[in-house]
């Protein structure tokens, strides 16, 4: 079994029902037959183009049939998948051709003049395929060819080379607050052992329809993707979540049976959706999934609630360097293990370990280490970074937390998010908990401002839910939660967070306009928040 | 101001920095990638505010919101017979001192 690449999970499904639906995008219902047959015509157009094993074809697409296509195609050349955010912008998409020294992109209309300013040709690329072209193109060197030229020249069957699993597949970006983006590096192995686990802890089988509103090109889309396929369940892509109620009408007349979000997705959902109304009508909604970072007990609490009674809500815990998974709640726990990351999922060991790399007692802070099949193989042409994320004890998380009696793990913060304030050093995940339990806010980030006297100044960025709620009564709320000295002194409302196309919190872009909004606090002052002010995710 | 220019004005100032970059009226606002999630709720709070009509969770569909054109046809239907022209020519007549 561990001996099959990712590619294989396609095959495998497209041999046992090939009429079976796989995709579902708009009125587009495509089978896994056809899916396979389409990713190996691409495969044999780049074997034919001379693409060889281990080369990069970046991928510029949003979530799509041609997607999904391009990825498995591309495995099957043997050949290296990089998918990167479409809407990058040409300055920060050609730092990234540039390292990763491509030889062929695949394009799709909304990435296209980004690609077209990077200059393909000056970057050594010589093929680019382009899905619908929207523009003119001239280049000395670099081929453009029509997506659907490609397709027709390729043959239909299945390639028959194969390799060791260790190879390298896959190439995610990923960059937290600071520092440049970093390529995960994952291999067949990584992804196969780590789709197996979420497949057994998430009972999938072919029955199950997944509506997938997160982007593919991150690990957590990459996971839907990949489980789905292994088990030969149904995708339904929908790029319209900014606008909910058309997901969730989608959700009951395709009869998902599975939902994935980030907290962002959940917050929108509850804020802004007929999640509730609709409750009656997702009769087949067997479960949600919930990763991407911390989620409030508030939200948690309210989704638990909104949700059909039938439907299980799995809080999860990962990384892109743990080509997604590492740890659950089961559902039947969470209510008594609210705050929990859950423990680990099968095949993965995670440990709780101090500066020196010992492991500490039970109840005790340290860093998450997680060993395990799924463990990156480095950063792409980054050994220095490399280094410091793998040792001997596994995959270092960044993240701070402890073990609880029942062997289940609680992250209290990032290792580089904390905050020295007046001598303490404080984590500003619990101060936005407690600013969230006032049930006032649709989000808040608690952020450390240059202070003369204490080091850094506690502060709080928030959006509110009644634009007229005073910033005091919020605080207030707090007190019976906080000590004195976690109370943010201030607290600035606005529009939006800031975020990061991974629906993260962007905290340097946070702190930014904190500082921008000047020191009329608690007032709600109208903010634009540019989409794509960065590009990259930590955690899935 | 007609009421379509008014929600081009709004998009452009709030979402494009004041640069139309040849926005049409019919251009999907998220194929455009003009806005996300937070940009639509920045929009239906606008036209809560501006219009007073109040929007339904279940109204967030891109047929209502996805376009200039789509808002404006929205809002005036929300708002019944109501005559913007007349609104923006009453703007005009100066306040009595």
């Amino acid at each position: 079994m561990s001996e099959r690449s990712v590619h294989h999970l396609l095959e495998n499904s497209a041999r046992l029902h090939p009429q079976r639906i796989a995709l579902v995008h708009d009125s587009e219902r495509v089978s896994y037959g056809r899916l396979n047959q389409e990713a190996n015509r691409l495969a044999s157009f780049l074997l034919q183009q001379g693409v060889t094993a281990g080369e990069r074809v970046v991928m510029l697409l949003e979530n799509s049939q041609s997607y999904v296509v391009s990825y498995y195609g591309i495995l099957k050349a043997q050949a290296v998948a990089v998918p990167l955010n479409p809407e990058l912008k040409a300055e920060g998409l050609k730092e990234l051709l540039r390292e990763l020294e491509p030889r062929v992109v695949i394009v799709s209309r909304k990435a296209e003049h980004a690609l077209r300013e990077c200059d393909p040709d000056s970057l050594g690329i010589s093929l680019v395929l382009v899905k619908e072209p929207g523009l003119a193109w001239s280049g000395e060197h670099a081929r453009i060819v029509v997506w659907e030229q490609a397709l027709e020249q390729g043959e239909p069957d299945d390639p028959s080379y194969s390799g060791t699993p260790d190879r390298l597949a896959s190439i995610i970006y990923t960059s937290g607050s600071t520092g440049k983006p970093k390529g995960v590096m994952l291999s067949h192995r990584n992804i196969v052992a780590n789709t197996d686990s979420i497949v057994a802890y998430l009972g999938l089988t072919e029955r199950d329809i997944q509506m997938v509103v997160l982007p593919l090109f991150y690990v957590m889309g990459k996971s839907l993707l990949n489980t789905h396929v292994a088990v030969g369940g149904t995708l339904v892509l929908n790029n319209n979540f900014a606008y909910p109620a058309s997901v969730i009408a989608q959700m009951a007349s395709e009869r998902v049976t599975g939902f994935s979000g980030v907290p962002a997705t959940y917050a929108y959902l509850l804020h802004r959706s007929p999640l509730a109304a609709f409750r009656d009508r997702l009769s087949e909604l067997r479960y949600c999934t919930q990763a991407g970072g911390h989620m409030s007990r508030q939200i948690k609490e309210q989704l638990i609630q909104v949700l059909p009674p039938h439907t299980r809500l799995f809080v999860m815990y990962g990384a892109t360097e743990a080509a997604a998974r590492l740890s659950y709640v089961e559902p039947e726990r969470l209510r008594e293990k609210m705050e929990s990351i859950g423990r680990p999922i099968p095949g993965v060991t995670m440990r709780v370990v101090d500066d020196q790399g010992r492991e500490v007692a039970q109840g005790e802070s340290g860093e998450l280490v997680a060993c395990g099949a799924n463990i990156m193989l480095g950063y792409w042409r980054d050994p220095e970074a490399t280094a410091r994320a793998l040792d001997r004890n596994g995959y270092h998380t960044g993240d701070l937390g402890y073990q609880d009696a029942d062997g289940y793990l609680y992250v209290t913060g990032r290792k580089d998010d904390l905050l020295k304030v007046g001598g303490h050093r404080i984590d500003p995940q619990e101060i936005e908990d407690a600013l969230m339990a006032s049930g006032q806010l649709l989000e808040v980030a608690v952020l450390g401002v240059q202070d003369e006297l204490l080091g850094k100044r506690l502060v709080a960025l928030a959006v509110p839910l009644d634009a007229q709620t005073p910033a005091g009564t919020i605080l207030a709320c707090c007190l019976d939660r906080l000590p004195r000295h976690k109370l943010p002194g201030e607290i600035r409302f606005v529009q939006a967070l800031p975020k990061y196309p991974s629906s993260k919190t962007d905290r340097p872009g946070c702190l930014a306009l904190f500082h921008s909004l000047g020191a009329d606090a608690g007032s709600v002052r109208p903010q634009a928040v540019q989409p794509g002010a960065a590009d990259e995710e930590v955690h899935p | 101001m007609r009421l379509q220019e008014e929600i081009r004005q709004f998009i452009v100032d709030t979402f494009l920095f004041g640069e139309d970059g040849g926005l049409k009226d019919d251009s999907s606002f998220l194929e455009e990638g003009i806005v996300d999630s937070t940009g639509i709720l920045q929009l239906v709070s606008f036209l809560q505010d501006r219009y007073l009509i109040s929007i339904e969770d279940a109204e967030l569909i891109p047929d209502n919101l996805d376009s200039i054109g789509k808002v404006s046809a929205f809002v005036r239907n929300k708002r019944g017979t109501f005559d913007f022209e007349q609104e923006a020519a009453q703007a005009l007549v100066p306040e009595p001192a």
